[in-house]
């Protein structure tokens, strides 16, 4: 039921043809799962806390640091020393106080995962490792949560959906977990652009309107500004979501 | 025989901003040998010290995962390799 305020602080959105309030109410009623509170779980949690996603958790192991501050938007100067869920989820309470923010300060690991994303309707990745990705990859998989991929290097970033039983997952492309240095560049549009195309797809599943980048990966390059789409195919004998999977 | 190799975007700088190389090679491994030839940089991209294909580097013919035989997989004329990687931060 969308109350009064619902009505008015959605109204530009509901206006939106195939959404509608009974778009507005999906969102209402949703629990999505931010994992990571860096450059792309900042601006995915900000504007899925804009859109009404009913129920937010947030879920990162770091404190913040200043050298945080060029690209993850809801961490302040005042926050550096804070547990990133924390810090996060004090501005979004400020900006929307009638949705559930649930900061999480924990790591997640193989032991934890499916724990900590178990319920929810969507998970968003916002990890800065691929060993973190393929944990989550897995337990996405495991409990049938759809899984929204988000990276970025520089001024480039991918995003693709994957919905567990249906479309290539991460190890369809990649079966074996890759290693690579954790450092790397970025500014901080990167992660902004492509977390805002994370949750324009969180929005349309969870309403369910438009089509979805499922099977596919968006690759954006902003250096040269081009979108480039290459399509995947999900692998038979993936160890995750194939008939090889342990 | 002809194969278009698709580049990844992160790889298109290496190559002076081309989408797609033309190869010649009957197999997955031959036809990235004659891309590295050309663009010797992005050998250093897509191997590592003994000549390996890196982990977060993976090769698709016609869109499906050439795994495990990302460098053996046979081609034929019109085939499409695409060189996907996987980018790390968030």
């Amino acid at each position: 039921m969308l109350t009064k305020n619902d009505l008015t602080r959605y109204k530009r959105q509901i206006l939106y043809t195939g959404f509608g309030e009974k778009g507005q109410k999906s969102l209402n009623q949703s629990h999505v799962v931010v994992a990571g509170l860096g450059g792309l779980g900042c601006s995915a949690a900000l504007y899925l806390t804009c859109a009404g996603i009913g129920h937010i958790t947030l879920i990162d192991c770091d404190r913040v640091e200043l050298s945080n501050l060029n690209r993850q938007v809801l961490h302040y100067e005042e926050d550096i020393g804070e547990g990133k869920p924390f810090s996060a989820a004090q501005k979004l309470a400020k900006l929307n106080s009638s949705i559930e923010v649930t900061p999480v300060f924990k790591k997640i690991t193989e032991h934890n995962a499916r724990g900590l994303i178990k319920g929810a309707n969507l998970v968003i990745d916002g990890m800065d490792s691929l060993q973190a990705r393929f944990i989550l990859n897995k337990a996405c998989v495991a409990e049938g949560i759809p899984f929204i991929h988000g990276g970025i290097h520089g001024l480039f970033g991918e995003v693709t959906t994957i919905l567990p039983g249906k479309t290539p997952c991460l190890a369809c492309i990649f079966p074996e977990v890759p290693h690579r240095k954790a450092s790397f560049p970025v500014f901080g549009v990167t992660p902004a652009l492509v977390a805002i195309l994370q949750v324009t797809e969180a929005i349309k599943l969870l309403a369910g309107f438009g089509s979805l980048l499922t099977g596919k990966m968006l690759y954006f390059n902003g250096e040269t500004m081009d979108f480039t789409v290459r399509n995947l195919v999900k692998n038979p004998n993936c160890q995750v979501c194939g008939t090889k999977k342990v | 025989m002809s194969i278009k190799v698709r580049l990844h975007p992160i790889l298109r700088n290496l190559a002076g901003g081309q989408e797609v190389v033309e190869v010649t090679g009957h197999t997955t491994g031959e036809c990235l040998e004659t891309l590295e030839s050309r663009f010797p940089v992005i050998k250093q991209m897509l191997r590592d010290k003994r000549g390996q294909l890196r982990r977060y580097c993976s090769i698709l013919v016609n869109s499906k995962s050439t795994h495990p035989n990302e460098l053996t997989t046979p081609v034929k004329d019109g085939d499409q390799i695409d060189i996907v990687i996987l980018v790390t931060g968030g």
